[in-house]
């Protein structure tokens, strides 16, 4: 029986940068209706890889094949044309437009050479439908969660009739709830004939929904097998060359030291009632669904939306975090979620950027680079680290994720507080990556420093974590110790829903 | 999660801004206000209105061209210049008659749009910001003014000059054909794909170009109608100064001032969002302002001084509620 | 890392630095010796120091301008606060020269409150800074012309001049000293330091790079932004003294100043959107645009056209910058 030409090829896709192969003889294919994971370490090629797909890169050689048909994209509008749809970590909605005119940004309808809404308005509502989504076409994009506007982006991609459609680490940004949505709406639509290619970190995802899984390591394609044949292990070990068995290092036998932070009964618009305590030598874990408020307790904490309502002490000595300097000062430090926008001066060289919050506190009229601000002891700080980068006065724009990650880490270790609040810490970090940072994450607690972890990652939730405090809708929901299931922390994460569902049955 | 906070599409007002019907009532309240205070209630009849009206007129027709720029994203420094250049190309080719008309507006019309056109290419072609483009542009436009006129030339034919000061009945001309040029404005904004593209390419270039929008073109047209309208405008001057002088544009601020209207009535500075009756709201909050001045009898230099300072409390009222950083 | 690899990191490091700075001085070098060229007065010893008291003032402009192009802003005030200085020179000192150090601290004083100002409202305002700083130019403008009541006295005592005319002569060797190049000296050595030798200098680049993790990490966003500000309004008015010395009175001796103390920190490679640049960079493009002016008139170039030229050079200037910045990243 003549197989069906695979709806997608890429065949010896080869890709070089200067001073870097990006790809090296890459193929990979994808049936009609087929979902297909692609996973790897950060710079295996995964990126380059899709971004050759979307026309943005033009290959060094190799063939790209549609339906058996060779083609080749000069300009990402090319490739949009041939029914492929890329939607990027970064949504590129227009915030202040409507889901219709974003819908249609580039192919909008017109009628006597005038825009013709009313078909913008109708077939919008159409394809929303079809995704399951009763968001209204009028609305603003930028008021949508993200979530929603995930879906807004699908919808686009369907608007230009998208056969296949690649996701870019589509999750990354959302709960447990809204990702599993997602999912499922990528079944659905590969059950519609669209192909479906999508980039993960997120091994319980790529079981839960791939058909086939693609592993790149260091630009080759090192594993292509159906699901069944690429259990995580297998994956991991091929990504990653290795057997992570320590992935989640060993909790500490050490019992906890005294009380570094208290926070009792405080609120502010989004959160209320919040009491908790961090000890010395705990990594406390905060796990919530998007919008639970986890985020907006190390938010408060830090001084950047901060508590109006309540109390906090730090080593019992009463303080109020009115700003960012305020909680430094207080012994507070946070690392943000999000690094790019809120962590890194991407045009300042590594050593300036881990000097930053030193600088930040030392006298205006004083050298940068003296004492704790030497070269030489931010260079051991850095090497400790096992910071990777051509010098460390390259610019941090040009690191890895996750050697960006420990730049930023670098910076707040040279501060040392008392009370460290990481805030998804490994977002957008390879698995590699991710262990090490859990590693230093508890080295520095056994030094006597209290952690707080917010994530939305609940397998690392649960493997980092002495203690996990749930969050609910603005609210602290409970309590768990570490190691607890991660069906239990769900379950007081979702209890609303629970509730209504017994009562509904 | 709740679907149906998702559900209901937001007000139409929403677009744009609170600021028009705002900067409408404060602009009334102030012009009225001064009247009675300085006992001038003569302003208040149906001349003084339409004085405050005609007053909007020069600066209101540049202000639609620099909403087109900035909501694209971009910013137009150049229209001061712009201005003084039509005016005293249109006064010199009409040189007082009137069947040079015709080829003077034309030739100014062009010249507006050629401007238009290199502002574009500086900077979708050759990537300089758009602030440093456009005050170069200007400059050169100066530089190039002032070598050739250093005073008045030509003049502006009598019935040229009916464009400044004929009128339909009690509204003249210029005050129907600047609200004409609102409308019209607003429609290209609303109902064509290049005004959806305008607001994508100030939205999110980068989204807007994957999104298959050539966004040179657009930004290269929203210059072009910034330049025009300059162009317009320095032909109305011309007509009602009854000739044109190199320092016309700069005199009148138009540059800074255009920018300030267009800020104030709800226009993000950033692009992406605003739109054209907002501006004109502005237009009339800074006509009152002249007005006002006037009937206090504040002398030249000390307006000067209040100009400035009123620019930035103008745009200040709107920024200060921004959460982000500025420069 | 081992050691033979860290040598040949710094060794490339070092590269990189020399090359940076080298393109601006080596643009530089080329147009002053096409000028000498053309009049080889440029090459005596007296010509380099003649020409290097012309270029001070903007050098001067440019060291104060870099900061606050550095922290992401534009001061477009600076060209005003010159002519108010020169103005508000000849008014304060009515041609009496024992008021002449008052006069300048007066004057220095109105550039703090100036600066100031720009700075609060750019910081806690949230007005963009070409709005703040355009409407300051407006305002200071029409301050200067409200003080002289519109007709500026051309008179200045002598030694309120010396600042920008006085000369040292029979120097062994080079002649003749300009004071300029003492002023010139001690400024451009205060920028340096600040900008690249102070936390504070840090901070700024911090602030132009990514102001809000800036101010996650515990920096004091606001206060950087009023040091800048008023750091170029004191270089505005040194430059105003200096430029005192060299003319007369008159309205227009700022005109246009700002755009070109603008245009000389792009030439020398200070980035537009912040978070990059170096001071060496600045002063090297504020000489290449006075080397580049004097070529000009020597070519025969009429004054109006001047304005064409730096609208030209500004573009071209700008346009390089972001070519090779493509290039590069």
């Amino acid at each position: 029986m003549e197989q069906a030409a695979l709806a997608l090829e890429m065949l010896n896709i080869t890709k070089t940068f200067p001073g870097v192969q990006a790809l090296d003889d890459v193929s990979f294919g994808c049936a009609r209706g087929e979902v297909h994971a692609l996973c790897g370490e950060n710079g295996a090629g995964k990126s380059t890889l899709i971004k050759i797909l979307g026309g943005v890169y033009q290959p060094d050689s190799g063939t790209i094949r549609l339906d058996g048909r060779e083609v080749a994209f000069s300009h990402p509008i090319a490739a949009r044309r041939a029914g492929i749809s890329i939607i990027h970590q970064e949504l590129s909605l227009l915030p202040n437009r409507s889901v219709a005119e974003n819908i249609f940004l580039g192919i909008e309808p017109t009628r006597f050479g005038l825009l013709d809404r009313r078909t913008m308005r109708e077939e919008a509502r159409r394809l929303l439908k079809r995704l399951g989504s009763s968001v209204a076409p009028e609305t603003l994009a930028g008021d949508l969660s993200i979530a929603h506007q995930q879906i807004v982006e699908i919808a686009k991609a369907l608007a230009v009739d998208a056969r296949i459609l690649v996701m870019d680490e589509p999750t990354a940004a959302l709960d447990r709830v809204d990702a599993s949505r997602l999912l499922d709406l990528a079944r659905k639509l590969s059950t519609e004939d669209v192909s479906i290619v999508f980039i993960s970190h997120r091994m319980p995802e790529i079981q839960t929904v791939a058909d086939r899984v693609t592993v790149l390591k260091d630009g080759r394609t090192v594993m292509t097998a159906p699901l069944a044949e690429a259990p995580t292990s297998r994956l991991v070990r091929a990504m990653v060359g290795r057997d992570l068995t320590d992935f989640y290092p060993p909790r500490s036998s050490q019992p906890p030291g005294a009380v570094a932070l208290t926070v009792r009964h405080a609120g502010n618009k989004r959160l209320h009632g919040i009491s908790f305590e961090v000890r010395a030598g705990e990594i406390v874990g905060v796990a919530g669904l998007e919008g639970s408020g986890k985020n907006a307790v190390a938010r408060a904490l830090i001084g950047d939306a901060p508590f109006e309502s309540g109390g906090m002490e730090i080593g019992g000595r009463a303080v109020k975090s009115r700003n960012p300097r305020a909680a430094i000062q207080a012994g507070l430090g946070r690392l943000s979620d999000d690094r790019k926008r809120e962590g890194l001066l991407m045009q300042q060289s590594v050593r300036d950027n881990a000097m930053l919050i030193e600088r930040a506190f030392a006298p205006p009229l004083g050298s940068p680079t003296a004492g704790p601000m030497s070269p030489e002891a931010t260079d051991k700080r850095l090497i400790q680290l096992d910071v990777r980068a051509t010098s460390f006065d390259q610019e941090v724009q040009f690191l890895s994720g996750g050697n960006q990650q420990r730049v930023i880490i670098a910076r707040w270790l040279a501060r040392n507080p008392e009370i460290l609040i990481f805030c998804e810490p490994t977002r957008g970090v390879d698995v590699a990556a991710k262990a090490e940072i859990y590693k230093i994450m508890r080295e520095t607690a056994n030094r006597g420093r209290a952690i707080l972890m917010v994530s939305s990652d609940l397998p690392e939730i649960v493997g980092v974590s002495d203690r996990i405090l749930v969050m609910r809708e603005g609210a602290l929901a409970g309590e768990l110790s570490g190691g607890a299931a991660e069906e239990d922390v769900m379950a007081l994460a979702v209890a609303q829903d629970r509730e209504s569902q017994a009562m509904a049955s | 999660m709740s679907e149906s906070q998702a559900l209901v599409p937001a007000p139409a007002w929403r677009r744009g801004s609170a600021a028009p019907p705002l900067l409408l009532a404060g602009s009334i309240l102030l012009y009225v206000g001064v009247a009675f205070w300085t006992g001038q209630t003569k302003m208040l009849e149906t001349d003084g209105v339409i004085g405050l009206l005609e007053r909007m007129v020069a600066l209101g027709i540049v202000a639609l061209g620099q909403t087109f720029a900035i909501i694209a994203g971009s910013i137009d420094l150049s229209v001061a210049n712009m201005i003084s250049v039509a005016a005293v190309l249109a006064s010199f080719i009409m040189h007082g008659r009137a069947d040079m008309m015709l080829a003077a507006v034309l030739v100014v019309l062009a010249v507006s749009a050629l401007v238009g056109v290199v502002n574009g290419a500086i900077i979708s072609r050759l990537k300089v910001n758009p602030f440093i483009a456009t005050l170069g542009v200007g400059l050169i436009l100066q530089g190039l003014l002032s070598a050739s006129f250093t005073d008045f030339a030509g003049s502006v034919p009598r019935e040229f000059q009916a464009v400044a000061y004929g009128s339909f009945g009690v509204v003249p001309y210029s005050v129907a054909a600047l609200f004409v040029l609102a409308a019209l404005a607003s429609f290209v904004l609303w109902a064509t794909r290049f005004g959806a593209h305008l607001y994508a390419v100030g939205g999110n270039a980068e989204g807007a170009r994957l999104a298959g929008i050539r966004t040179d073109l657009v930004t290269t047209g929203a210059h072009v109608v910034c330049s025009l309208s300059a162009g317009v405008t320095g032909l109305y001057l011309a007509s009602r100064l009854r000739s044109g002088a190199p320092w016309i544009g700069r005199d009148g601020v138009y540059d800074l001032e255009s920018i300030a209207v267009v800020v104030i009535g709800g226009t993000l500075l950033a692009g992406g969002r605003g739109g054209v009756w907002g501006t004109l709201a502005g237009v009339l909050l800074f006509a009152s302002l002249d007005a006002a001045f006037n009937m206090m009898g504040v002398s030249a230099y000390p307006k000067l001084v209040l100009r400035g300072a009123i620019v930035i409390a103008a745009v200040a009222v709107y920024t200060v509620r921004t959460r982000g950083h500025v420069a | 890392m081992t050691l033979a690899l860290d040598e040949a990191r710094r060794r490339s490091r070092a590269i990189d630095a020399a090359r940076r700075i080298n393109i601006a001085a080596v643009v530089f070098l080329v147009f002053y010796l096409t000028v000498g060229v053309l009049q080889p007065t440029y090459l005596e010893p007296a010509g380099v120091m003649n020409f290097l008291r012309r270029a001070a003032p903007l050098a001067i402009l440019a060291s104060g301008q870099i900061f606050v192009l550095v922290s992401g802003g534009f001061d477009l005030s600076v060209g005003s606060l010159v002519t108010l200085t020169v103005i508000g020179g000849s008014m304060l000192t009515a041609n009496d020269p024992s008021k002449t150090w008052w006069a300048i601290a007066v004057l220095y004083a109105i550039g703090f409150v100036v600066g100031l100002i720009n700075g609060a409202v750019v910081a806690y305002l949230r007005t963009p800074s070409i709005i703040a700083t355009l409407g300051a130019l407006l305002s200071v403008n029409g301050a200067a012309m409200m003080w002289c009541g519109g007709a500026p006295r051309g008179y200045l005592p002598d030694n309120f001049r010396m600042f920008g005319r006085f000369v040292f002569h029979d120097v062994p060797l080079i002649k003749i000293f300009p004071l300029a190049i003492v002023v010139l000296a001690a400024v451009c050595g205060l920028a340096y330091w600040g900008l690249h030798g102070t936390v504070f200098g840090r901070r700024v680049f911090a602030v132009g790079d990514n102001a809000r993790a800036a101010e996650l990490a515990g920096v004091q966003v606001a206060y950087v932004r009023l040091g800048v500000f008023v750091i170029s309004a004191l270089a505005a008015v040194t430059a105003g003294v200096m430029l005192a010395g060299f003319g007369g009175v008159s309205i227009d001796v700022g005109l246009g100043l700002e755009l070109q103390a603008i245009a000389a920190c792009v030439v020398g490679g200070v980035q537009l959107m912040g978070g990059r640049g170096t001071l060496v960079g600045a002063v090297a493009g504020a000489l290449t645009l006075t080397a580049l002016f004097a070529l000009l008139t020597l070519l025969g170039l009429p004054q109006p056209l001047k304005e064409t030229a730096q609208g030209t050079i500004l573009i071209a200037a700008v346009a390089f910058g972001a070519w090779r910045r493509r290039r590069v990243g």
